[in-house]
């Protein structure tokens, strides 16, 4: 009965939102208006109860045929009275399923037609392919289909929702290939009812400008930034529980404890660890070892329209208590402070991120000689400006430029008799480009970055994406 | 409220996983694992009894003796045998240590030869491994498995045997050998002095000990792609699952190594050890890419041994690691040469399968003029590392 108010209250408001009343409108056309409003209103009610006795009926009709299919004897007595044929008890058992699943499929309607305001799912998604051309390299050009993502969110009533995303990598998954396919979100849910959000199973953890907000439509350049891929490992989700809310002036805050990193991956043989040092040993929960948890914080201020002001520190130690493992006491930390203002067709953004991996020393020493120990630190920022040039119709132009610096290796800890690895310099980065947008939901995309160090990166990019 | 509470519940919850010492969980017992399964037990006895041989003085254990890592006592090249303890062996004993994960012998995807046992690696287990020295002509030198079986059923444990494998299993000495050996790779696999895992180097792995600095210096030669490159069959780090390494990634390798005139066989100049693709492993003959190819041995033990590589061409650690690195910068040091006074390298494998000897890896990648990939004093850190690798190490 409660929710049939709801309805009722819904449908008055909506009711009243698609009839504005103008104030030069004379008391007669007023009054017209208003019978017609509650004449409506009187078919509405008239609807809804019968909807409602239909809906009983049914549940009425639904159960009588399942007490009558718990019970095998009467209803085969009564199926062999009806049709007087050895073959009698299998016709009947056909009819009543037959029934039984008209019944049951009219009960669904019924009741998804009493509650569509408050539960649905909707299907999305989004993709990318891009293709990447080392100027000084041409023979290295390579075109991806970097990601096709298919995303279900399902709201089971006004509070609860489920969230996942399913994801391949790369066209082509198989154990002879190198795509991937892989759960990057599966969550639930619910508003609570103090205001707060709770969270609970695979999410995404939130750190800087990108992780959470990972779509091709939503970040300039053909490939996501260095900052938030090299330190910040995106798409960076864990497994555990969360909690989020908004206060007063602004600020959201989100908080949560889940699975880390699991140093015991670490590879110092291959090049993983110095292209992500994070992004090689993470787990995603998959069999995530899970004896030692993570704690992460965030807080992002939208006080001001078009400004975002956030940071956010996650940190959790990442030996788990291993067997016969020199780095039990290791703990990954990594915070970032990011910034965004978006005045008029400007979209201005920094960000400046930092992990560090603590108590590495013994670990690093069975390492010695290998090309890749474990960093100390691993640091980067980046600050960016893009600018709506030009808009005609559904397309949009926004030229950009993005400057980062960025090291997966700043520093390493102590390894004796100068037998450690030497850290190398920063690199810098600079991306010019331009993003074209067709519509909302999808977008062309070309830039050229240029690489200070290893200049033999610099790269032509050219991508399409897309979200809905 | 209620629903924050329980979620707040569930965060405290999953908090208190990640701190304390889980000290909830029932400690488990430490029993020994050396609780053998009675296959196990009999397989020890069977592997310490020379009456099983035809000269009444060779069992498993003369040749893979417990107190050399299960490797051979003695420098000789390749062990004798038979009726007499006097027909001379063609391959050097290898130590059967760590053999528990060597998996069956197959083509890896990118046609890396992998795995199996023997240095040719055509036994696909344990079990079938130990068939052949029981009926080698200059091993165990039993004419028959019969003939083996009626010496087993003369055994001390034969009561033992036929308690766990029915009383009429020495019937037949088809599968009573079968037995024999079944229990034999049980013993290998279960008895934790197989497989101890307590070098210092294990310590070491688990942060318990440090590594002195020659060690130390040592272990970065081995690993250093550019120097020993020693990892890159030998791998030294643990595996991505928390797996201690062993020193072996079960490839086959062509080393080229000079022909040891110790091995009596070798008076014949048509006689070859191709490893792989023959004479003694015959299934991969038609595979001439990979004649002169043998199984990457294990390093664990190493520094205990007297004898290196398939053919025991050197007896010390230092002749082998010279021999790595400078076989292509220095070869007279190690290769004789001609009647035209030209060096003859590789000459234990027949001129038209020298091509196949490792060339473009290092250390192997030079030439004559070139420096080693080790000096002589990066060699003697190497031998201290690869002494942290021997079993029992006990912290001082």
């Amino acid at each position: 009965m409660k929710l049939n108010k709801k309805l009722i209250a819904v449908a008055l408001g909506a009711a009243f939102l698609s009839a504005p009343l103008h104030a030069g409108a004379s008391e007669k056309e007023l009054k017209a208006r208003m019978d017609k409003m509650a004449a409506e209103l009187e078919e509405l009610k008239a609807a809804l109860k019968a909807s409602m006795q239909k809906t009983a009926e049914l549940e009425a009709r639904q159960q009588q045929i399942v007490a009558a299919e718990s019970n095998n004897a009467s209803a085969s007595t009564a199926a062999a009275t009806a049709a007087a044929t050895s073959a009698a008890t299998a016709t009947a058992t056909s009819v009543a399923t037959n029934v039984a699943t008209t019944v049951a499929t009219d009960v669904a309607t019924a009741r998804a037609e009493t509650a569509r305001s408050a539960s649905g799912t909707i299907l999305s998604g989004y993709g990318e392919i891009n293709y990447n051309r080392p100027t000084k390299n041409a023979s290295a050009a390579q075109t991806d289909i970097r990601r096709a993502v298919i995303a279900i969110e399902h709201r089971f009533d006004e509070k609860t929702k489920m969230v996942s995303e399913f994801e391949w990598e790369h066209g082509v998954v198989s154990a002879s290939d190198q795509g991937e396919s892989e759960i990057e979100q599966l969550y639930i849910e619910r508003e609570l009812n103090n205001g707060l959000r709770g969270k609970v199973g695979l999410f995404l953890i939130p750190s800087g400008l990108l992780n959470t907000n990972h779509e091709p439509t939503a970040y300039y350049g053909v490939e996501r930034n260095f900052v938030e891929t090299a330190i910040i490992p995106s798409t960076w989700r864990e497994v555990g529980v969360g909690l989020s809310g908004d206060t007063a002036f602004g600020l959201t805050w989100d908080t949560g404890i889940t699975t880390g990193f699991d140093l015991g991956k670490w590879d110092a043989t291959s090049t993983e660890g110095r292209d992500s040092p994070l992004g090689s040993i993470h787990q995603e929960g998959q069999l995530a070892k899970s004896r030692d948890l993570a704690f992460h914080g965030a807080l992002n201020w939208r006080g001001v329209p078009g400004l975002l002001l956030g940071g956010s520190v996650f940190s959790g130690k990442a030996g788990h208590n291993t067997e016969g493992f020199a780095a039990n006491d290791a703990r990954v930390t990594l915070y970032d402070l990011h910034a965004r203002y978006t005045p008029g067709a400007w979209d201005l953004s920094a960000l400046y991120a930092r992990g560090q991996i603590s108590n590495t020393e013994a670990l690093n020493a069975t390492f010695v000689g290998n090309p890749t120990p474990v960093p100390k630190s691993f640091a980067g920022w980046y600050t960016q400006a893009a600018y709506q040039l030009l808009k005609s119709g559904d397309y949009t132009l926004s030229p950009f430029v993005r400057y980062e610096q960025f090291n997966t290796a700043k520093s390493y800890a102590y390894v004796p008799q100068g037998l450690g690895v030497e850290t190398g310099p920063d690199e810098k980065v600079t991306t010019v480009g331009a993003n074209l947008k067709v519509g909302e939901g999808v977008v062309l995309k070309a830039d050229y970055q240029k690489f200070k160090e290893d200049k033999s990166r610099d790269r032509l990019n050219l991508g399409m994406g897309f979200a809905y | 409220m209620r629903h924050l509470l329980s979620v707040l519940a569930a965060t405290a919850l999953l908090a208190g996983c990640s701190g304390g010492g889980g000290s909830s969980a029932p400690a488990s017992p430490a029993t020994p694992i050396s609780n053998l399964s009675a296959a196990a037990q009999l397989g020890q006895k069977i592997f310490s009894d020379a009456s099983l041989s035809a000269s009444g003085r060779q069992s498993c254990a003369s040749c893979h003796a417990p107190d050399h890592a299960f490797g051979p006592v003695n420098d000789l090249s390749a062990q004798p045998g038979g009726p007499n303890l006097d027909t001379p062996g063609f391959r050097a004993v290898p130590s059967l240590r760590y053999m528990e994960k060597t998996p069956a012998f197959f083509f890896a995807a990118d046609g890396t030869p992998t795995g199996g046992f023997d240095r040719d690696g055509r036994a696909q287990s344990l079990a079938e491994q130990a068939q052949r020295p029981f009926l080698a002509p200059h091993e165990m030198a039993n004419a028959s498995k019969q003939d083996v079986v009626d010496k087993l059923k003369k055994a001390a444990y034969i009561a033992e045997f036929r308690a766990l494998y029915g009383a009429g299993i020495t019937d037949d000495a088809e599968q009573a050998f079968s037995r024999m050996t079944f229990a034999l790779q049980a013993f290998e696999q279960e008895a934790p002095e197989f497989h101890p895992y307590d070098s210092k180097y294990d310590q070491f792995l688990a942060g318990k000990v440090q590594l002195s600095d020659a060690e130390l210096r040592g272990l970065a030669l081995f690993n250093n792609p550019q120097k020993g490159n020693c990892a890159a069959c030998h791998p030294s780090a643990r595996g991505a699952d928390g797996a201690s390494p062993l020193f072996t990634d079960f490839s086959f390798d062509n080393l080229g190594l000079p022909r040891n005139t110790r091995i009596p066989a070798t008076a014949d100049p048509a006689y070859f050890d191709l490893g792989l693709c023959g004479p003694d492993r015959t299934d991969l003959a038609d595979r001439k890419d990979l004649c002169g190819a043998f199984k990457v041995p294990t390093l664990r033990n190493v520094a205990t041994r007297k004898v290196f590589f398939h053919n025991g061409a050197f007896n010390t650690l230092k002749d082998a690691l010279g021999f790595y690195v400078r076989r292509d910068t220095n070869p007279e040091e190690w290769y004789p040469a001609g009647a035209d006074g030209v060096i003859v390298k590789f000459n234990d494998l027949p001129p038209e399968y020298r091509a196949n000897v490792n060339t473009a890896e290092v250390p192997y990648n030079r030439k004559p003029g070139m420096a080693p990939a080790l000096s002589a004093a990066e060699i003697d850190d190497v031998i201290q590392f690869l002494g942290t690798l021997t079993d029992g190490y006990q912290k001082p």
